[in-house]
């Protein structure tokens, strides 16, 4: 009721001032589009005024919600260094020096913000609040603070936390506001993606993006204006695309980001050398890119994460014969693709705070002696360790201080960052051994294994070309290498093409008669078999146990159609026809035993 | 008399197109809220404007010459029921749950028809008429049934037998018991007579009271209490330990329990169950601040087996954080959701 009453007052005070714009528009059309001209504003672009500056009572207002909900993050002056900041990868804003990456004015310029004005399109960091920035760990508030409150903490950060800059200085700021309501998206046919395909290595996006549009092109030499470690956006993941505003597919979102260029990272603008047109081309290629399912449909996204739904079941279809290698191969391409989604391991010594890889797509395939899993996943580099590693790769709990030292100090994550040791990329597949056994309270525990008696079965792939089996029987203890198993494993496929990692690995099904129960999994058709997935990034410093983790997934071994499907049915529906024929007859019989 | 039943249809008409609507997803099924603990009253209070616009609907339709037979009557209404359950009530209730309703209100329905020798007859009459076919359209309807049975419960059946991939249903307790005591570092805690050591006033001693005036505002977008905040430096006590705990909090717990302590942290993604949302009044409002300090200090690891089945992948945490360490934690956790921890009497 609260929230609808403010909404109206808002919409109230929204008509006003619009009421009121329009009418100084009326007046001031004319010199506007002569001064416009004379500018020289880039193609799609438009001058505008700077706002004016929010009521001292609401920055008031707004330094409550920022020292309740930001400060954590941000800091306590705003210059992005809170407590959270330094195990945060990409790091929280600094706002001291007003620069802001999502934006419709130029390149250099301050983004748009009116205390006054929440309207979509028009206040770029009431929306970048709203929505939040997916990919980072700035949530969308949208639902926890009320419009008010965004609009609040807005007018405290631009006015007491941007120190640099004013918001309302009219001798140095200029808005030139990108007119993203009168551009009308170009279709997204053949001919425009294809243009833009051509447009993307013209303008020299693949040095950056990649030749696959990956983010792999100069993945580990970028960094942003404060000197911190940033990766070109992936354009299969446009989920994590920061100014995506819980709308991925839009290619508006695409559109925006290459006409202002993100300020504080390398990523210009192309507005002064792009065409309207041109720009609309590039962006419909970038969308097309992103992930969909096998239909074409973009993937769901789930609102309160910003990332694709899962589903936990990993369906592994029957093959007759031998499973292919080629990915191209029928069977493959036939086969349902799952995302499995992967965090950051920050339970354990070390732990991994910067998680780089975010998920995998895995597909699985089985015959009667093994089952194959074709895990792809997006590396923007190929990690190969060399030499002697300062510490073995299943280690787990080794001496890390559990303090890293605050950025800026020598061992801080911040320095770290594109300068660890390399290990080796690498995936792992863990199932429990014995799972059919497993009473209910051990079940959850299956990461790393739960105790001697009921341990898990790791598969482990390295980019060195290795495939080694381990034991994991607990949470803090090592990894235990399996020497007798390996020679039933097998590489059928391993390469990294333009910023993505393609591996087959294939381990037998297993089978009750010569199979050692107590150590290897045995893999049942038509049940639900847990599984785990690891990634190791090489350039990312992981190894051991600092690595991406998921969920427990079930790899279910789908049954080939039990005959009885197929006989059954038949068998039903030829009842229902002689009860038909029963009812009949006795009906019949009845109305004659009547009517005589 | 008419005038009320005109009235009546009028409803009825309404609230027909609304639910045809509905289900064409041309209005959204949630247009007319259903509101929070009144739900059933209100479901009832619109069944009954249904069941009074059906009636006059009937009455209009029988007085202009176009009465609906008592067969379709029953029908229509059976399906009414499923499609309102289907459509109308938000969010959606389970198939299971469904199939229950629709189970007792075929038995309503049939009770109705059959209430009297009379009614029954009426009701039976349509099947009846294509069972006997005796006149063209009765017996193109009694072959098109023929044929239509048994390929309709052999489709069904081969959908039913045809084996699919659904992730197992798994049930989970969200808070086991606790047990008496808890040792943490060394040191045996009981949890009935533990309390927290850094609800303390500015003099030190442990205060309740002016722990909860400096609690953050109740409602939509909690926020500190105004000259309450705990990044004031000269703060010394509750607030001086919130701001602490926050710290912790930021460095460890949010990752996964999200910035606004809501469970939607940046690898929540990742987790099935999703981790536990500290302002839902289910969570930490229900419990006592000594069983969060066991849950935080265990993890899922050290739940007890006699509570199961439950699934947790939250690490002991004793194993990274002091004593103190957790206590501040919880004292941030309650100090941000604006709740109270339950006490023990």
């Amino acid at each position: 009721m609260r929230k609808k009453m403010m909404n109206t007052s808002m919409g109230k005070k929204a008509g006003i001032v619009l009421a009121s714009a329009f009418g100084l528009a009326l007046f001031s059309a004319g010199p506007l589009v002569l001064s416009a001209s004379a500018e020289e504003v880039p193609q799609g672009f438009k001058k505008g005024e700077l706002a004016p500056e929010p009521a001292a009572d609401m920055i008031e207002a707004g330094k409550r919600v920022y020292f309740t909900k930001c400060v954590w993050c941000h800091g306590v002056d705003g210059a992005g260094d809170g407590p959270g900041a330094d195990r945060l990868w990409p790091r929280p804003r600094n706002f001291n020096q007003g620069t802001f990456k999502i934006r419709h004015t130029a390149s250099g310029e301050l983004p748009l913000f009116d205390a006054k004005k929440p309207t979509p399109g028009q206040n770029d960091l009431f929306e970048t609040v709203t929505h939040g920035l997916p990919g980072s760990a700035m949530p969308s508030w949208e639902g926890i603070l009320t419009e008010e409150q965004r609009l609040q903490v807005l007018s405290f950060v631009t006015t007491q936390l941007v120190k640099d800059r004013k918001f309302t200085d009219k001798q140095s700021e200029s808005q030139t506001i990108l007119q993203m309501a009168d551009l009308k998206p170009k279709e997204a046919t053949e001919e425009s993606k294809k243009r833009g395909s051509e447009l993307i290595v013209e303008k020299k996006c693949v040095e950056c993006h990649g030749m696959e549009g990956r983010g792999d092109g100069n993945a580990f030499n970028l960094k942003d204006d404060w000197g911190f470690s940033i990766q070109p956006a992936n354009w299969h993941k446009c989920w994590n695309f920061r100014g995506s505003r819980q709308d991925p597919y839009n290619v508006k979102n695409i559109f925006r980001t290459f006409s202002t260029g993100v300020n504080g990272t390398p990523m210009p603008s192309f507005a002064d050398s792009t065409s309207v047109d041109d720009r609309w081309d590039i962006a419909n290629f970038v969308n097309s890119l992103c992930e969909r399912d096998a239909q074409g449909n973009p993937l769901s996204i789930d609102p309160q994460t910003d990332k694709p739904k899962v589903n936990f079941v990993l369906p592994s279809n029957p093959v007759e014969g031998e499973i292919p290698t080629d990915i191209e191969n029928e069977a493959w391409q036939k086969t349902q693709k799952r995302l499995i989604a992967m965090g950051g391991q920050i339970t354990h010594k070390p732990r991994n705070f910067v998680n780089r890889i975010d998920d995998l797509w895995v597909r699985s395939l089985y015959n009667e002696k093994s089952i194959v899993y074709l895990i792809e996943w997006d590396d923007r580099t190929k990690s190969v360790a060399e030499g002697k590693l300062p510490w073995a790769p299943t280690q787990v709990n080794i001496d890390v201080k559990e303090q890293d030292p605050k950025t800026g100090e020598e061992g801080s994550i911040a320095a770290h960052q594109n300068n660890y040791a390399v290990y080796n990329d690498a995936v792992a597949i863990e199932t429990p051994v014995k799972w059919q056994d497993l009473p209910a309270p051990i079940k959850p525990r299956y990461l790393f294994g739960s105790n001697e008696q009921y341990p898990v079965d790791i598969v482990k792939w390295e980019a060195d070309g290795s495939l080694r089996a381990f034991k994991g029987t607990g949470w803090d203890k090592d990894f235990e290498e399996r020497d007798s198993y390996e020679e039933n494993l097998k590489i059928l496929k391993s390469e990294w093409k333009n910023g993505r990692w393609y591996v087959m690995i294939q381990r037998p099904v297993g089978n009750k008669k010569d199979q050692d129960y107590d150590e290897d999994t045995l893999f049942e058709m038509g049940k639900y078999i847990p599984t785990v997935f690891f990634a190791w990034d090489g350039h990312n410093g992981d190894a051991g146990r600092k690595m991406a983790v998921s969920a427990f997934y079930y790899t279910f071994m789908q049954p080939p159609t039990p005959r009885e499907v197929y006989i059954y049915p038949f068998v039903i529906a030829g009842g229902i026809v002689l009860l038909e024929a029963w009812v009949l007859t006795r009906r019949a019989n009845k109305r004659k035993g009547k009517t005589l | 008399m008419k005038a009320l039943m005109s009235v009546g249809a009028l409803v009825g008409a309404i609230a027909l197109l609304l639910l045809v609507g509905m289900i064409l997803d041309v209005v959204p099924s949630n247009t007319v809220r259903l509101v929070e603990g009144y739900m059933p009253i209100q479901m009832l209070v619109e069944v009954a404007c249904f069941v009074v616009g059906f009636a006059g609907l009937s009455y209009m339709l029988s007085s202009m010459g176009m009465a609906v037979p008592r067969f379709w009557q029953g029908i229509g209404f059976w399906a009414f029921v499923l499609l309102y359950l289907k459509f109308r009530v938000y969010p959606p209730i389970p198939f299971s749950v469904r199939a229950m309703y629709g189970t007792v209100s075929l038995v309503a329905v049939f009770m109705w028809v059959s209430a009297n020798e009379d009614d029954w007859k009426k009701f039976k009459q349509p099947i009846m008429n294509v069972l006997d076919a005796q006149s063209g359209a009765n017996k193109m309807l009694r072959y098109a049934y023929l044929v239509l049975i048994p390929v309709l419960v052999g489709f069904t059946s081969f959908n039913a037998m045809k084996p699919t991939s659904e992730e197992p249903v798994e049930l989970r307790t969200v808070h086991p018991a606790p047990p008496a005591s808890t040792k943490v570092h060394g040191k045996t805690y009981t949890l009935q007579t533990s309390q927290n050591p850094y609800r303390v006033n500015p003099e030190g001693k442990f205060d309740q009271e002016y722990s909860n005036k400096l609690i953050v505002e109740q409602g939509m977008g909690r926020l500190m209490a105004p000259n309450a905040n705990p990044w004031d430096e000269k703060n010394q006590g509750y607030l001086k330990y919130v701001k602490e705990g926050g710290e912790i909090f930021f460095q460890n717990c949010h990752f996964c329990h999200g910035d606004n302590l809501n469970g939607r942290g940046l690898h929540a993604f990742a987790f099935n169950p999703i981790p536990a949302n500290f302002t839902d009044p289910g969570t930490i409002a229900q419990l006592q601040e000594t069983f969060i300090f066991w849950r935080v200090a265990k993890g899922g690891i050290g739940l007890p087996n006699e509570g199961f089945p439950w699934a947790s992948v939250m690490p002991p945490w004793e194993q990274h954080l002091t004593v103190d360490e957790i206590w501040k934690v919880i004292l941030f956790e309650y100090w941000h959701t604006g709740y109270y921890p339950r006490t023990w009497d």
